[in-house]
């Protein structure tokens, strides 16, 4: 009959042989400070497409000069388990080629019309440079820059030179030492110009604010504020779950002036903090009012016993913290 | 704290695919370049067009610029409004009818504007020169990393860049200067190389690895009972290899090696470390 009425908590915590097992939900949760475990995944979650977006695999710059011939710089990662990689060229007109593996190796090269056999033998990232002569051609006065880019480029014109026709959409673009320079994207691209000494840089947007990275910090921020909010709201529902007497103690104790008048002999100090409980509905965390009046925690601690003594106060337990809640009794002494 | 961790997984998902909405959005990057760029080419046509034709414009043209005139119009109104893809595409039409209006410009006056040959050259020969020196730049950064003796040389093509630049206007001179550097910077090249190869133990060490993986793909030959000929000569290239570069010959390893890619393909192995 005993066996009948005994809670389940207690069947579910005593083995046969009569070991008392504790339930270990709780301390689980307390042990690896689950909240502590979400924050950081949201910092880390909220850095990855910032450090992920700063990463290139590939860069690819150019420059022309007034001649027209290009100067071609890029940088590659290729399989360390390579012993030669072939490039292709962007021509077979080439000048001054050179290829560095990592920590500056100078590796050999063996050029075969627009094709590069590259001597890799395990190096992964390679700087190559070189000069070409086929990416520019003129007509008159008018020059033509045409290249079929395989990634994004950056394309530095030359001086005094005046864009006057363009088959590819700019990416971005800013004046680097008085030439334009433009971002733009991979495929087809030709862009006509020509000298004039009439001519000046583009006005440069390097100055003006960039949006769109802002509205991407903003995004992130957002989202971490909603997932703060929510983080709040779950924690406060869950103290509204557990213990609903704040509510009905707000309505208890309706005036501070009362426990003031029934408590005479009240230290000015102990008497802020009452009116911070009873402002904060009738109860408050002690780790919260040791943050509002900037106490240690020992001087809190004596602060809030001193109250209990008094009978203002009465502390409960919360999820292995002290809640400081007004006595319910104290206006009914009146 | 359920939605808490169901808010932080969609957050790692967001945080793993967001890179390539990050790339496609750079692409919408300030638009207002689009802007700029047309309007400065649009100014640059009009003054071209004064420049050669005067007030006497030939109609094809005159439609051909209205059209990129408007275009450049619409392209700021479509900005105007925020629609970017009514952008882009006048922004396209705009600087493709400049480009035909410039094409047509250009060819028709190239008759009228003589480039002088001497002009020609000596952009073409400073530009060369300007080249030349980034490039011996690029090299002396990186003998600066290896132990040899090619300051004194340095310091002689620089001389001597000193001088083609002063000397610009005498092409032969500036030309016989240009080889003369070239013949040294080669020099350099090949004491680099040398250089390198001796304090490289990275190329050692994937020599190493890769020669254990082709004797084992060799045994594997043997049992297999290919052609025992190519087999031997392929084991004697590796015995070789590895004594050169005991001896820190890697530019002479290399060119065995190349000899042993020959033989491994004859035997019907693939010499690439998966």
């Amino acid at each position: 009959m005993i066996s009948l009425i005994e809670p389940i908590q207690s069947k579910n915590s005593l083995g046969d042989d009569g070991i008392l097992f504790v339930r270990n939900d709780s301390i689980f949760d307390t042990m690896i400070k689950t909240p502590l475990l979400v924050a950081s995944m949201i910092i880390v979650a909220a850095l990855l497409p910032i450090q992920s977006s700063f990463s290139s695999p590939r860069d690819l710059d150019l420059i022309i000069y007034p001649d027209g011939t290009t100067h071609v710089s890029t940088e590659i990662e290729i399989d360390p388990f390579l012993t030669d990689y072939e490039l292709n060229l962007f021509g077979n007109t080439i000048d001054n080629f050179v290829v560095i593996g990592n920590d500056e190796f100078l590796l050999d090269t063996d050029i075969i019309d627009d094709t590069a056999l590259i001597q890799t033998f395990g190096f992964s990232v390679l700087k190559i440079e070189y000069d070409i002569h086929d990416l520019v051609s003129k007509q008159g006065k008018l020059w033509t820059f045409s290249l079929d880019s395989p990634s994004d480029f950056k394309l530095l014109l030359p001086q005094n030179s005046a864009i006057v026709g363009m088959t590819n959409l700019p990416i971005n673009m800013e004046i680097v030492n008085d030439q334009n320079q433009l971002t733009l994207s991979s495929g087809k691209t030709e862009i006509d110009y020509f000298f004039s000494t009439s001519t000046n840089p583009i006005p440069d947007t390097k100055t003006e604010i960039d949006y769109f990275s802002y509205v991407i910090v903003g995004v992130i921020i957002v989202i971490i504020l909603i997932g703060f909010t929510i983080f709040v709201r779950s924690k406060q529902k869950n103290s509204n779950s557990i213990e609903q007497i704040p509510t009905s103690q707000k309505n208890v104790i309706s005036n501070i002036e009362t426990i003031f008048k029934l408590k005479p002999d009240l230290r000015e100090d102990d008497k802020e903090l009452v009116k911070f409980i009873f402002n904060n509905g009738g109860e408050a965390l002690e780790s919260e009012l040791r943050k509002k009046f900037l106490q240690p925690r020992t001087t809190m601690w004596r602060a809030v016993k001193r109250l209990e003594r008094e009978g203002v106060i009465e502390i409960e337990k919360k999820d292995l913290q002290n809640l400081v809640k007004l006595r319910k009794s104290m206006e009914e002494e009146k | 704290m359920k939605k808490l961790a169901l808010f932080t997984i969609i957050l790692l998902i967001f945080g793993t695919i967001s890179p390539s909405l990050v790339n496609h959005a750079y692409g919408q990057n300030d638009p207002g370049i689009l802007l700029r760029i047309a309007t400065h080419a649009d100014n640059q046509i009009v003054n071209q067009l004064n420049g050669v034709y005067g007030n006497e414009i030939p109609n094809n043209i005159k439609i051909l610029y209205q059209k990129g005139h408007f275009a450049v119009e619409s392209l700021d109104e479509s900005l105007s409004n925020n629609n970017i893809e009514k952008a882009k595409q006048d922004f396209l039409l705009a600087m493709n009818s400049f480009m035909q209006i410039s094409r047509t410009i250009f060819q028709s006056s190239e008759k009228v504007v003589v480039v002088t040959v001497s002009e020609k050259s000596n952009q073409s020969i400073s530009s060369e020169i300007d080249r030349l020196e980034k490039y011996v730049k690029s090299l002396e950064n990186i003998s600066k990393k290896y132990d040899i003796d090619v300051e004194s040389d340095f310091i002689k093509i620089h001389d001597l860049i000193q001088e083609l630049r002063a000397e610009i206007n005498n092409v032969n001179e500036v030309h016989a200067g240009i080889k003369k550097i070239k013949v040294l910077l080669d020099s350099i090249k090949n004491d680099i190389r040398e250089s390198a190869s001796k304090q490289s133990n990275a190329i050692k060490d994937f020599f190493e690895k890769f020669l254990i993986q082709i004797d084992q793909k060799l045994l594997e030959a043997k049992n297999l009972g290919r052609d025992e000929v190519e087999i031997t000569k392929a084991d004697q290239l590796i015995l070789e290899i590895r004594e050169l570069l005991s001896k820190n010959q890697i530019n002479s390893a290399k060119i065995l090696y190349s000899e042993l890619e020959i033989v491994l393909k004859n035997i019907g192995i693939s010499v690439k470390i998966t």
